[in-house]
């Protein structure tokens, strides 16, 4: 009788922290949005040019930054990754290379982003003499991101069933065009999906980028050599540096409408596994 | 079949992905590189005891000791762990064993969103929530190594949980259906069976979580006060070795300075390296 006492004590202890884990996404989310979204949403706001020195400024060029920042990140490190992900799906056999090969990535992705933004400043801005820059930053994030982007799409092509290519390669077609033509379109959804993840990531991503991108910019950079200010990274300066007189209206929009974006693709992201999903237990 | 292992378009694509393959190891490479070698110049300058023993930070007065944030750096990890592991790992068994299906997918899914959440906008919270009421209720600034031990709970959390619901999951079920049919109760079996037999898992997901809490930047350096002092105190202003490099980099210029926050980021550098070969340690002791 009193095992079953003790184990409706632990039974509710249990479910105390659930419901708390679940509870700081609701309160966080809650209170951002609360105090930020009807700011973030208004016209003027996310369409608006950012002040240096008086109020009422907005964070167009920071949108544009996070989103320009995100495609180029992408641009460098998906076809990279993909390439590491085919190596290590399809061609390694186990071994000394592939194993030293993914204790790599693991350290890789172990590094804190502070680490990767004081070696994106030495080499891309001070060393490769480019500067502050969406380049720079997108180089450092690209890194950042290498590993995690490098085990999604391990993962999905390895979920393909090897019956597929044995069919392939049954019909003589040679590896790489299984790969090209069977493997790789088969896996695509669990790719995109990772590659959208990551671009909720980017998005996010601060500590790396302060010194390789910039922290304000007045301007929407169109060359990818100009310096930007991505969002993440716009509102701690903002809130650091505190030289507008309304900053805490900025930081409060800029958060919600940071939060509501990367909210947004992660929700895509899940969407696109979901859709998967079902298609595959369709067929 | 061996015509296409052979055939030379093949182990050309063998090859550049290979070459993909290892751009992790030159990653790794080249931050070591840059990273010591920024370094060198106060490491030779001031010296590594000058620099890791002494808890006085006065670059203006030529003195570079980091003794003080590696302190922060270690007591906010711990006080994020002290929170976050318990929270973490009881929502992950929470979520293996206890929760019914629609509630265990809702908290599952909140725990993935929070992951999610940039470490600004925790920071911007933590700035705006909490350390208000840690000053109100403490009588202090707010500000310290408290504030910043619950931001780093938060951001360990999704991390410990995700980690442990995975070794949870990956035990065999017959060892929950053979405690059960022996009579044992969930908790008996979750205690005496589940948590011994996951706890590998369990440990790795810890430290795991203890690199993100090391690593964790922008939303400790919002909360943590920014003050170079020692300090054993939780609620005085003080500072861990990411926040240090954040505050200062931007004011440092190229010489002593500057190669000191370097520094700070090799020490970064190294642990996570520690706990990297750690977890293969311990994992690899499972595997045996």
């Amino acid at each position: 009788m009193k095992a079953t006492r003790v184990d409706r004590i632990a039974t509710f202890f249990f479910w105390i922290l659930g419901m708390i884990s679940v509870g700081i996404l609701f309160i966080i989310v809650g209170e951002i949005f609360a105090r930020g979204l009807f700011i973030a949403l208004k016209p003027s706001f996310f369409l608006g040019k950012p002040e240096a020195m008086k109020e009422g400024g907005g964070i167009l060029p920071m949108i544009v930054s996070s989103i320009y920042l995100a495609v180029l990140t992408l641009l460098i490190s998906l076809p990279l990754s993909l390439g590491a992900a085919i190596y290590l799906a399809e061609y390694s056999r186990g071994g000394k290379i592939t194993r030293f090969i993914r204790f790599c990535a693991d350290s890789l992705s172990s590094l804190p982003s502070i680490v990767f933004g004081l070696f994106g400043l030495a080499i891309f801005v001070v060393r490769l003499g480019w500067g502050y820059c969406l380049i720079s930053g997108a180089f450092t994030l690209a890194l950042l991101n290498l590993p995690t982007l490098m085990r999604s799409a391990e993962e999905s092509l390895k979920s393909v069933p090897k019956t597929y290519r044995e069919a392939s390669l049954s019909l003589g077609a040679s590896r790489w065009t299984t790969v090209r033509q069977v493997v790789v379109p088969s896996s695509l959804p669990g790719i995109i999906t990772g590659t959208v993840l990551s671009i909720g990531r980017i998005m996010g991503e601060s500590a790396a980028l302060i010194f390789t991108t910039g922290t304000f910019i007045r301007k929407i950079p169109l060359n990818p050599f100009q310096t930007a200010a991505p969002l993440a990274v716009n509102i701690w300066y903002t809130q650091s540096e505190a030289l507008v007189p309304d900053y805490r209206n900025i930081v409060n929009g800029g958060a919600a409408f940071l939060l509501l974006m990367v909210l947004v693709v992660n929700l895509v992201a899940r969407y696109i596994g979901k859709f998967y999903r079902r298609r595959k237990g369709l067929s | 079949m061996k015509n296409f292992f052979k055939s030379s378009g093949d182990s050309y694509i063998k090859a550049l992905t290979l070459i993909c393959a290892s751009l992790s190891f030159l990653a790794i490479a080249l931050i070591f590189y840059f990273i010591i070698s920024e370094s060198m110049e106060a490491l030779t300058k001031v010296g590594i005891t000058n620099i890791l023993f002494s808890t006085k930070w006065n670059p203006d007065r030529n003195q570079y000791g980091i003794l003080a944030f590696l302190c922060g750096t270690v007591m906010t990890t711990l006080g994020g762990l002290i929170i976050g592991a318990p929270l973490g790992i009881g929502t992950a068994i929470f979520l293996d064993q206890v929760a019914p299906r629609r509630m265990g997918e809702i908290v599952r899914r909140g725990v993935e969103l929070l992951a999610g959440i940039p470490s600004v906008v925790i920071g911007w919270f933590g700035l705006t929530i909490l350390v208000p009421a840690i000053a109100r209720v403490t009588n202090s600034s707010g500000y310290g190594i408290l504030a910043a031990s619950v931001v780093l709970g938060v951001m360990v959390l999704p991390t410990i949980t995700t980690l442990s619901v995975e070794s949870l999951r990956s035990l065999p079920p017959e060892l929950k259906e053979a405690s059960a049919s022996m009579g044992a109760t969930r908790w008996q079996t979750i205690r005496r069976i589940l948590i011994p037999a996951a706890r590998e898992g369990l440990l790795v997901a810890t430290i795991l979580g203890m690199g993100r809490a090391i690593g964790e930047t922008m939303a400790v350096q919002m909360v943590v006060g920014n003050a170079n002092q020692l300090t054993f105190s939780l609620t005085q202003n003080t500072s861990t070795l990411t926040s240090r490099i954040v505050t200062d980099m931007g004011e440092a210029p190229p010489g002593i300075f500057r190669s000191s926050l370097f520094v700070m980021a090799l020490v970064l550098l190294i642990f996570a390296m520690l706990l990297i070969i750690t977890i293969r340690l311990v994992s690899r002791k499972k595997g045996d």
